[in-house]
């Protein structure tokens, strides 16, 4: 276990409110606001709430979107404090400097499969420091030495005089005590929680129907917004004419938002019906022109324009590859409530990105950070999509122009047809290889919208996307080697600008590029006549822990074995995140079948993971599943095509997404580790796409090298 | 007036005959675990119990049910004590946990229909949509309900 370093001095504040409840606050660079007699309330209880009845809130960084960081940060921090886990209760806390992931440029987001690893530190140091205080308020009260208490289950207890006193009724006196700065630690032997699958703290609510996510929000007074946006891609309103709308019952308001309009009602279904009703026409956009095959088309020309390798050695492989643009689709719609009034903005919204939301409602209303607050529901899914804020924006314009609550609701149509695509993508590689089968000469070349230039703008005048070379074997000195030690690797880029509005959609950039990279390896190992898995084995020299996962994934899934007539086993790896010091490393194997008539049967897949210490097995293997039938999904059916510069693509009618049937078993492995956690939330997502199209090459021959696999011909 | 019987309680409101069930449940009875999800009754995310029979209820009309049962998630048990909701739990089946209301009615439907379910009948009757890919849990959770419910009875 690495010991825990703090980069800077660590200050805890405490305090008290009124009902005596003890409020902990933890500071890296104590702002004059903390100490201030004028702070507000939710500026001094930023992490740990204990009630007087012994309930125990605790306000975490991580929006909870179903990948459990709300339950495994809870426990880091109850694990410290020696809470009872029963009493625990959470909240995804509002916008404060305290809660920014410093592995997340700073920001106040949920990405990156970041909230474990960033967090740990400081939510041990929150847990550590609060019981600290506790302890020794029992100590002062009951003239006993600090050194003879524990805390033990939301209780001090002295055992020589046998006296305890609950959390709750010691929060009075604890926080009329100056916290300490550097507090101990537990060692990784005295965990109670971290390391047990702990059932997740929502499911008994997700069970009932009692979450509430963002549609599920009621504000006194509430209207309902649907609303219509340009078809075309930053196209804007022509026209519009609001009367017919207005005649529809329920109908109150209709308000022009940045690219189309919304109608206002007092139901969602007077709104969608008022919508219908309206008479509108766009004009203008960024994409008019464009269409699939024109994307296509580009990405080739491209590739063209970066030339071609001469290629000669024993054998030599050059080959394309394409991946298409894909949605989040989310189960939850696009939403967001907002509530406007002459000096304030309240927002009730399922966000991955608080930062952006508080950015979004000043931008709007010109108020003040103090004179807005975001709330954040749970999330009906991210993926990527909820870290970005277009339907914020549209909400806080909606109740700012009718000064009422409002909920701003998509329909899935909108929601398909407005969204922030995973890119997509056209690759090509030429490889020469030695006499005994390695490469000797490595050209990769990707054409691909730069994703990350939205971000950091000077990296598009650079034409540099990270993300074109992350996760791939590169040869840009400033990035980590790549876990297969290549020679002869010669790699390019180039930035395609097409107007599809581009974002994160899991595992950016690994659902582009290990598809990439673990088909060509796979091809290669054909091409020599060696068994993909030894081959791979092979190229990493370096890496001891990938090495160690793809052959405890390999032997897991039986690897080798034969296997019936029509079946195949593909394998693949990837590391995540591949830019990070610490990673988390994924391998799987698919084993499936293609019938004589082509149909793809998914029968098993086989995962192992090393994400550093588990902090909830439970929640590592669910991340895992749900990874795989995200990815498997993907690469079975998904994509998102262009017509007239239009998404064609509208509901789940044609953008179809897995169902039950289409999910095979799931066998998870974690590998048993005390480094620090890594993340899980991702890197689950993008080995299952090359490991399917290498187990079909396995079952048929048939390399795919498009996806997604559709109704491509592979018998 | 539109009369609704839903979850043993009678509603009336003055609503378009043409009204989805759906949205009829959501804003004017304010019962929000049925969840909108695509309209088109195609992810199941709105599933209720008609007559206890599952019905997508984004493609119904309140003046299609009225004077039937209509049960919701909310109304299928007191603190969730139904068998099925308990293998939800035991097996810890959501993530997000969005279309696990429709997911739970779809499958009280299918043990109803299916006491003992295969696999091929989990396949065939459930057709509602996860997208955090949580059905190798709602097929356990299933198969664990279908064992409860035979204690139970």
């Amino acid at each position: 276990m690495k010991k825990t370093t703090m980069n800077r001095r660590t200050f805890l504040k405490v305090t008290t409110i009124a009902g005596g409840s003890l409020l902990v606050g933890c500071t890296f660079d104590s702002p004059k606001i903390m100490s201030s007699a004028n702070a507000k309330e939710n500026e001094l209880g930023l992490w740990v709430r204990i009630d007087k009845d012994d309930n125990i809130t605790l306000f975490l960084p991580a929006s909870e979107m179903g990948q459990q960081a709300h339950t495994g940060q809870a426990m880091i921090l109850a694990e410290e404090l020696e809470a009872d886990w029963n009493s625990i209760k959470v909240i995804t806390a509002s916008n404060h400097d305290e809660f920014k992931n410093q592995m997340l440029f700073g920001m106040q987001r949920t990405d990156g499969s970041k909230s474990i690893m960033a967090f740990w530190d400081k939510l041990r140091v929150v847990g550590a420091g609060t019981k600290e205080i506790l302890i020794e308020a029992a100590a002062k009260e009951w003239g006993v030495p600090k050194t003879e208490c524990i805390a033990d289950k939301g209780f001090i207890r002295h055992s020589k005089t046998g006296r305890n006193s609950s959390y709750g009724q010691l929060s009075l006196a604890a926080s009329k005590i100056s916290p300490p700065e550097n507090p101990t630690l537990k060692s990784p032997d005295q965990f109670k929680l971290i390391g047990r699958s702990i059932p997740k703290l929502h499911t008994p609510d997700k069970v009932s129907g009692r979450a509430e996510f963002g549609i599920d929000v009621r504000r006194p007074g509430m209207l309902f917004a649907a609303v219509c946006q340009s078809p075309v891609f930053a196209g804007e309103i022509k026209f519009f004419d609001e009367v017919a709308a207005k005649s529809v019952k329920g109908v109150e308001a209709v308000v022009k938002i940045p690219n189309g309009i919304a109608v206002v009602a007092d139901t969602t279904w007077h709104a969608e019906k008022g919508l219908k009703s309206l008479r509108c026409e766009f004009e203008g956009g960024n994409t008019s022109n464009l269409d699939s095959i024109k994307v296509s088309a580009t990405f080739r020309a491209t590739l063209d324009e970066m030339g071609k390798a001469e290629l000669s050695g024993e054998k030599s492989l050059d080959v394309e590859y394409e991946m298409p643009f894909l949605h989040h689709a989310t189960m939850e719609p696009m939403n967001c409530t907002a509530h406007v009034t002459s000096n304030s903005c309240e927002i009730w919204v399922p966000t991955q990105n608080q930062e952006d939301c508080m950015n979004a409602a000043k931008d709007v209303t010109g108020f003040s950070e103090d004179q807005i607050i975001v709330h954040t529901t749970l999330l009906g899914g991210g993926f990527g999509r909820r870290g970005e804020i277009d339907f914020v924006t549209q909400a806080v314009i909606v109740s700012k122009a009718i000064q009422k609550p409002v909920q701003v609701i998509w329909s899935r149509e909108e929601d398909t047809q407005h969204g922030f695509y995973r890119p997509a993508s056209m690759s090509r590689f030429q490889i020469e290889l030695g006499k005994d089968g390695l490469p000797t000469k490595w050209e990769s070349q990707i054409a691909q919208p730069n994703f990350i230039s939205r971000f950091i703008p000077p990296l598009g005048w650079l034409d540099f996307d990270p993300l074109a070379v992350a996760a791939t074997v590169h040869d840009y000195g400033m990035f980590p080697d790549h876990f297969y030690n290549v020679e002869g690797v010669h790699s390019q880029h180039t930035g395609v600008e097409l107007g599809v509005p581009i974002g994160a959609w899991r595992a950016p950039p690994n659902s582009l590029n290990v598809f990439y990279t673990e088909s060509v390896v796979d091809e290669l190992a054909y091409l020599v006549g060696q068994d993909p898995l030894d081959y791979r084995i092979r190229l990493i020299t370096n890496s001891p822990r990938h090495l160690s996962v793809l052959k405890q994934v390999a032997k897991q899934a039986s690897w080798g074995k034969s296997l019936p007539e029509g079946h195949g086993r593909g394998i693949a790896i990837n590391e995540w995140f591949p830019l990070d010091e610490n990673r988390t490393v994924v391998a799987q194997v698919v084993e499936l079948s293609v019938s004589n008539r082509g149909k793809i049967k998914l029968h098993r897949v086989d995962c192992v993971v090393d994400c550093g210490l588990a902090v909830n097995p439970d929640s590592i293997k669910a991340q895992m599943e749900g990874a795989i039938v995200m990815g498997a999904s993907a690469t079975l059916f998904e994509q998102i095509t262009i017509k007239n510069g239009r998404v064609e693509e509208s509901n789940f009618d044609d953008y179809r997404i897995a169902r039950m049937k289409d999910t095979p078993k799931i066998e998870v492995s974690i590998v048993k580790s005390e480094s620090s956690p890594t993340g899980i939330g991702e890197p689950g997502a993008a080995p299952i796409v090359p490991a399917i199209t290498n187990a079909i090459f396995a079952a048929t021959g048939k390399r795919v090298r498009k996806l997604p696999i559709g109704k491509q011909k592979l018998v | 007036m539109t009369e609704l019987n839903i979850n043993g309680k009678q509603y009336t409101f003055d609503l378009e005959p043409e009204t989805p069930l759906l949205w009829a449940i959501r804003d004017n009875v304010n019962l929000t675990g049925t969840k909108y999800g695509c309209g088109i009754q195609q992810c199941g995310a709105c599933t209720v119990l008609i007559d206890k029979r599952p019905v997508r209820s984004c493609g119904i009309t309140v003046a299609e049910v009225e004077g039937k049962d209509i049960t919701t998630i909310e109304g299928l048990s007191e603190d969730s004590l139904n068998p099925i909701q308990v293998a939800w739990v035991e097996e810890q089946v959501p993530q997000c946990g969005y279309c696990q209301s429709g997911q739970i009615m779809a499958a009280v439907s299918l043990l109803e229909r299916k006491p003992n379910p295969t696999d091929q009948d989990i396949d065939r009757g459930m057709l509602n949509l996860c997208r955090c890919g949580t059905y190798p849990r709602i097929r356990n959770a299933i198969h664990r309900a279908s064992d409860l419910l035979k204690e139970v009875s």
